[in-house]
């Protein structure tokens, strides 16, 4: 029995590894992780998943599945939406078993070491947000993950492709030096595009940061900029509901966001135009203490 | 099946009790098999702090020992929410996962509890469903063929659950579906259970709590990767041998209900995986299957029960094997003038719903 040739994609907090024969997965993996030198040696994953393409002679078109350990979690996506499939699903297996930490459903991006963390619910426009600050020279994190460390309340990088949806594909495709992988057009999430963090970025992806700015934002069409601070209990209140594990790990991640919002500055921000978004939150991590 | 997993699963089996010395591909491997099969909290408790781990690792198995503990919360939880509906009128029998914490079993450490099972006399079901309801549990919506199919053919009402809690509570009034060939009146269950101190709640006695576990393990629903129930077998047997006269009890029980054929297959497999130590004198105790039945179920019960390759999906054998086992699930369920009408309306139904469904898979609350 010979043995499953995996590729490996370290990216930061975890350690991925996937197989498949589907050609053009490989090269989706290549234009959204053209960071990532080939790792030779077998390694220790986090996750290790197969995508197998499902029977050329289904009715309804060709499909992909995602195999973890023996099983299938998922169900299948189009055979072409092998990478969606990847990303999605990767990532539900991480939120899954990285409970060694807290995990924040946030955007993280810094200047050097201080972090500015964006935790938000689906929709509120925190990818795009995430892409555009990182466009406008803050280092990327992540988009997905805002992973904790417990022990210290460092945050941890996890540089994986941001799924910009829809028309924000547009909006940061048009911006200069941005980098977008394949359209996907018209999956579950409507049509997806992953946006590519930089080299110095994924680069930098084991440097961990400290939590300085904590701001919730809400992206509504025409609406003017609107900025309101948020006292630590609230600021607390609303990480703990914007997180994937807060409940699980109880006491240990009431302590965590107690202490990260005890060392850091917080605001909702309501806006309608990003760069009004950006000057702002600039203009916010000048002030912090 | 390759050398190199057969063995991961001796060892994982190994690292349920004791520290394992491993390199971090190793386990890997491990750490896979065990969540497929619901092992990795209880591999997590006994590794936790063993040295020669990794940081990776480790972080793996405290993930483990977290959501594990996260879930005995919310089982003490629900059943602390439910103690006021336990009164002196009734008996009610916490069963499995809920009774093995409550009771401070060995075995309940790093074990996943995914609902609560209550026992109680079917002539107070009724009652027990009412006070369930109208302390704001409520049931699954059901058709009104699986409605009749619970209350006419099962040993169970239909799930209960209580709005924002992820837990469900199972309410039983036998052990055994009432339709099932090892079927039993469940009234000594009752006149033999124990109080678990500190709580309104019963549990089975321990020798009828082994012969449930026995009986849900070979006998209620498929047998894919059932390999944690036998090491629930397993961890009752080791905690209860010590008991002056445990097993005499444990075979004159399984003799009066009726149930020494599940109880021959839960202490063989038990033995064979995991050297549970059985006295020679119990298995010769136990009237075994016959020869050609015990060949078959040596070589179906594995590749269904333990996990397979964790590298490719499971082979078409084990496939089969598992088809063959929940096969015989439902032959000893029901007899088969029931079975057969039971087994076509179902997928019949099931089909109609394909149809009807658009294709799309639920993706709620993952990111």
């Amino acid at each position: 029995m010979s043995a499953t040739a995996y590729r490996l994609l370290d990216v930061g907090a975890a350690r991925l590894a996937v197989a498949s024969p589907i050609e053009r997965f490989h090269d989706d993996l290549d234009r959204v992780y053209p960071h990532q030198e080939p790792i030779a040696e077998p390694m220790f994953a986090d996750v290790r998943v197969t995508l197998l393409p499902g029977s050329r002679f289904r009715p309804r078109g060709r499909q992909v599945t995602l195999w973890a350990d023996g099983q299938r979690p998922f169900e299948p996506y189009p055979h072409e939406s092998a990478l969606p499939l990847f990303e999605w699903g990767s990532n539900y297996l991480l939120s899954q078993r990285l409970n060694a930490h807290l995990l924040l459903h946030a955007g993280v991006v810094a200047r050097g070491e201080r972090a500015l963390i964006l935790p938000a619910s689906p929709g509120a426009g925190k990818t795009t947000l995430t892409c555009a600050l990182h466009l406008a020279g803050w280092r990327f994190l992540s988009d997905e993950f805002g992973v904790i460390d417990l022990d210290t309340g460092e945050l941890l990088p996890m540089l994986r492709p941001a799924p910009l949806k829809n028309r924000s594909i547009d909006v940061i495709g048009r911006c200069p030096g941005a980098v977008l992988g394949p359209l996907f057009p018209k999956t579950r999430k409507g049509d997806v595009a992953h946006f590519v963090p930089s080299r110095e970025s994924f680069v930098d992806r084991h440097r961990r940061a400290n939590p300085a700015l904590i701001v919730f934002p809400r992206f509504q069409a025409g609406a003017a900029l609107r900025s309101t601070p948020l006292r630590a209990g609230e600021a607390a209140l609303r990480v703990g509901l914007n997180s994937f594990n807060y409940r699980a790990l109880g006491p240990l991640g009431f302590q965590a966001v107690v202490a990260m919002v005890q060392r850091s500055v917080a605001c909702e921000l309501i806006y309608g135009e990003l760069d009004d978004a950006i000057s702002h939150i600039e203009a916010l991590f000048e002030r912090l203490p | 099946m390759s050398h190199d997993h057969r063995s991961d699963i001796a060892l994982l089996l190994r690292g349920r009790h004791r520290p394992l010395e491993l390199d971090e591909a190793r386990w890997e491997g491990l750490l896979r098999i065990a969540r497929t099969s619901a092992l990795h909290g209880r591999l997590a408790e006994a590794n936790l702090e063993n040295r020669t781990i990794t940081p990776a690792v480790r972080r793996h198995l405290l993930s483990c020992a977290r959501i594990a503990a996260y879930h005995a919360q919310l089982v003490r939880a629900e059943l602390f929410q439910l103690t006021p509906l336990v009164k002196d009128d009734f008996p009610v029998i916490v069963l499995k996962g809920g009774a093995y914490l409550l009771q401070h079993r060995r075995l309940a450490a790093g074990r996943f509890v995914s609902d609560v099972d209550l026992l109680v006399p079917a002539a107070n079901l009724r009652t027990m469903e009412e006070r369930l309801h109208a302390a704001g549990w409520q049931a699954a919506r059901l058709t009104p063929y699986d409605e009749r199919y619970y209350r006419d053919w099962s040993h169970e009402t239909p799930p209960l659950r209580r709005p924002g809690h992820s837990l469900e509570v199972d309410l039983h009034h036998a052990i055994t579906p009432v339709t099932a060939a090892f079927a039993f009146a469940p009234g000594s269950l009752f006149a033999r259970s124990e109080p678990i101190p500190g709580t309104p709640f019963r549990a089975l006695a321990p020798e009828d709590q082994l012969l449930h576990a026995c009986l849900h393990c070979f006998q209620d629903g498929d047998l894919a990767l059932r390999v944690r129930e036998v090491a629930d077998i397993d961890g009752l047997a080791r905690e209860f041998s010590a008991r002056p006269g445990f097993w005499e009890t444990l075979l004159e029980r399984a003799g009066e209900l009726g149930l020494q054929r599940p109880l021959w297959y839960g202490l063989h497999f038990a033995t064979a995986w995991l050297h549970c130590p059985v006295p020679d004198t119990v298995m010769a105790g136990l009237p075994g299957p016959g020869r050609h039945a015990r060949r078959l179920m040596d070589r179906l019960v594995p590749l269904a029960m333990l996990p397979s390759d964790p590298d490719r999906p499971p082979p078409s054998k084990v496939i089969w094997a598992r088809w063959a086992m929940l096969s015989r699930y439902h032959w000893l369920r029901m007899p088969l003038r029931m079975l057969l009408p039971h087994l076509a309306r179902k997928s019949l139904l099931r089909l109609r719903a394909q149809a009807a469904q658009k294709e799309g898979a639920p993706e709620n609350g993952a990111p």
